[in-house]
Parts: structure tokens; C-alpha cells; sequence
């Protein structure tokens, strides 16, 4: 189980909503690793990756993985089609996207949803490759 | 005000989504169905506060066995420095639950982590049965996996309040289920 100080980590996280996201599987007691595994999703001709994939958070007691992302619509293309090679190279993985879409939800479920930095205007930018 | 003098809902209430009417129909189709599964057994019915109360209301009026019934209360997450600990009960049982059935009444479920908790702190009690029983199950954001044995309406990802439901502690006195909607021009 992670604990509580593992959240007040500044700088672990890439954004303040997966920050935001810990703290809510902390409060609940949800047991959570942070980007523990990195999926290949196309090599070279020498086997050298070329890309790859690391799941935001893992959950160990559901055995999933949980993408989070508050990328607008508009930029997701290129999220979806990893999530797709990576559920067919690895038909085993248990994995959940949440979009900007259903964090959105979770914050105005917790009244968070006037926090304009855990989501933000345009969301947040994609990582760097 | 409306045109006859009555108080109106504001702006941000929408369309109804479930009718007074739908909402008890099914609801007495659930507790014909309860009464049935647990006839001759003692039954204790269990439900978490607040968002429960109209449903566990009319759920326990349609059940037509006799029930005991008991109320659990827990910490929500949100912004509050106070609430940025671990979830934990704010108003405990009542009635003892050990080798007895206990049916655990939900309004809405959606990523399953309070059914999680509360079903586990239930489960500790040693009860001979546990079963949940949902109105509304919200699958979208699932992420942990609920065992449901009674569900009311599978729904799509909007924000209802009433009959129950709040946002931000209001609405919960509507008769119906509504979607919200923050932004919409009165």
C-alpha cells in the first residue's frame, strides 16, 4: 500500500491531476504503483525499441492499469492507437483509460471541478516521447 | 417565480432523466425480488448515508418480509484539509451483523470505491451473507470491481441529482432523477 506521503511528493507526477488521482486511491485505500512498467510497442529491424508505453498507475489488488489523461479530444489520436497496439500486443493487460471526460466527472463528483490546474483550460500537453 | 407564483428549479437543473413514476415501479420490482430471495431468513438491510435515503425509503416499504434495518455513515473525499486523511465510518452500525444476511443499499455506483470500502468493513462483521443491492450503476469509471446483486438502472455518464443525489448538498429533495448540467443558460 502506498502511503499518504507518497502523494505529497511533488514531482513525481507528470500532471497535478494524476497527483490529484493518488490521493483519491489513497483515501480510499486502494494499494497503487506509479508508472511502474514500460510496454514496447514497436522495434527495429535490430529489436531496439521504438515505442513504447508506461500505464500511469497500476493496481495490484484489481491486477489493472489505469491511463489518465486530460489531453483535449482533439489530441488524443495518437493515445488511442498506443492503447490499441499495446491491448493487442499484450492481450493480457488489464488496462482503463480514464479521458479528460471522466476526470472531469470525478472532480465534480468530489466538488473539485473549480480547480482549473488539476484539469485546466486546453488539459494537459502530451508527454514527451 | 413561474407564472402561477410557484418557486422554480434553477438553471442548471435539466431534462429528467428517471420519472417518479419509473423510479418506483422499479423500485417495487426490487423489493418483490428481495422479498423473494431472502423469505424466511433474518435480514439485516444496510444503508450509507445521505444519498440513500429516499431509495432505502421506498426500497424497505416495497420488501414485503420483515427487515432489520441500519445506517452507516463514512468520510467523502473532497477539498477540506480534514478530509485529505483515509476514508474512514463517521456514524457506525448499530444493529450486530455477525452470522446474520445483510443486503448493502446504495443510491449510485460509479468507480466502486466507496462499495469497495464499505463492503470490505462489512465483510470484517462476519456476516453469513453480503449482497449489495444498487438504483443506479454507473460503469463508465469502474475501477474497481463490484459484485452487484441487485441493480436498479444501468446508466450513462451523466451527473444526476435528486431523489437523493446532490451536488454540493442540493437538489437531493427533487422527487425524480435530473441531469445536471453547471453551465446551462437559464
Amino acid at each position: 500500500m502506498a502511503d499518504d506521503a507518497q502523494t505529497r511528493r511533488r514531482g513525481v507526477f507528470a500532471h497535478p491531476s494524476e497527483e490529484e488521482f493518488a490521493r483519491i486511491l489513497d483515501f480510499y485505500q486502494i494499494a497503487w504503483e506509479y508508472e511502474p512498467r514500460t510496454f514496447a510497442l514497436r522495434w527495429d529491424e535490430h529489436g531496439n525499441v521504438l515505442e513504447a508505453f508506461s500505464p500511469d498507475f497500476y493496481l495490484p489488488e484489481q491486477d489493472m492499469y489505469v491511463e489518465l489523461t486530460t489531453m483535449e479530444p482533439r489530441l488524443m489520436t495518437k493515445k488511442h492507437r498506443k492503447l490499441r497496439q499495446l491491448q493487442k500486443l499484450y492481450p493480457d493487460i488489464n488496462i482503463k483509460l480514464l479521458n479528460r471526460a471522466d476526470f472531469k466527472g470525478l472532480m465534480l463528483k468530489y466538488g473539485l471541478d473549480e480547480d482549473e490546474g488539476l484539469v485546466g483550460p486546453r488539459g494537459q500537453p502530451p508527454k514527451p516521447e | 417565480m413561474d407564472s402561477r407564483g410557484s418557486p422554480r428549479w434553477p438553471a442548471d437543473i435539466g431534462p429528467t432523466f428517471l420519472s417518479e413514476e419509473q423510479i418506483q415501479q422499479r423500485v417495487a420490482e426490487l423489493g418483490a425480488q428481495v422479498s423473494r430471495d431472502y423469505a424466511g431468513q433474518d435480514l439485516v438491510v444496510i444503508g450509507v448515508l445521505k444519498g440513500v435515503l429516499f431509495f432505502m425509503a421506498d426500497l424497505l416499504r416495497a420488501i414485503t418480509i420483515p427487515v432489520c434495518v441500519d445506517f452507516l455513515a463514512i468520510s467523502r473525499y473532497g477539498a477540506a484539509e480534514q478530509t485529505r486523511g483515509v476514508v474512514r465510518l463517521t456514524k457506525d452500525l448499530n444493529e450486530p451483523i455477525d452470522g446474520r444476511h445483510v443486503l448493502f443499499v446504495e443510491d449510485i455506483i460509479d468507480t466502486g470505491l466507496t462499495t469497495h470500502f464499505i463492503m470490505r468493513t462489512l465483510r470484517q462483521q462476519g456476516p453469513s451473507s453480503l449482497n449489495a443491492c444498487v438504483l443506479l450503476n454507473r460503469t463508465r469509471r469502474r475501477l474497481i470491481d463490484v459484485d452487484l446483486a441487485y441493480v436498479g438502472f444501468e446508466i450513462p455518464d451523466y451527473y444526476l441529482v435528486g431523489y437523493g443525489l446532490d451536488f454540493k448538498e442540493r437538489y437531493r429533495n427533487l422527487p425524480h432523477l435530473v441531469k445536471y448540467e453547471r453551465n446551462r443558460s437559464g
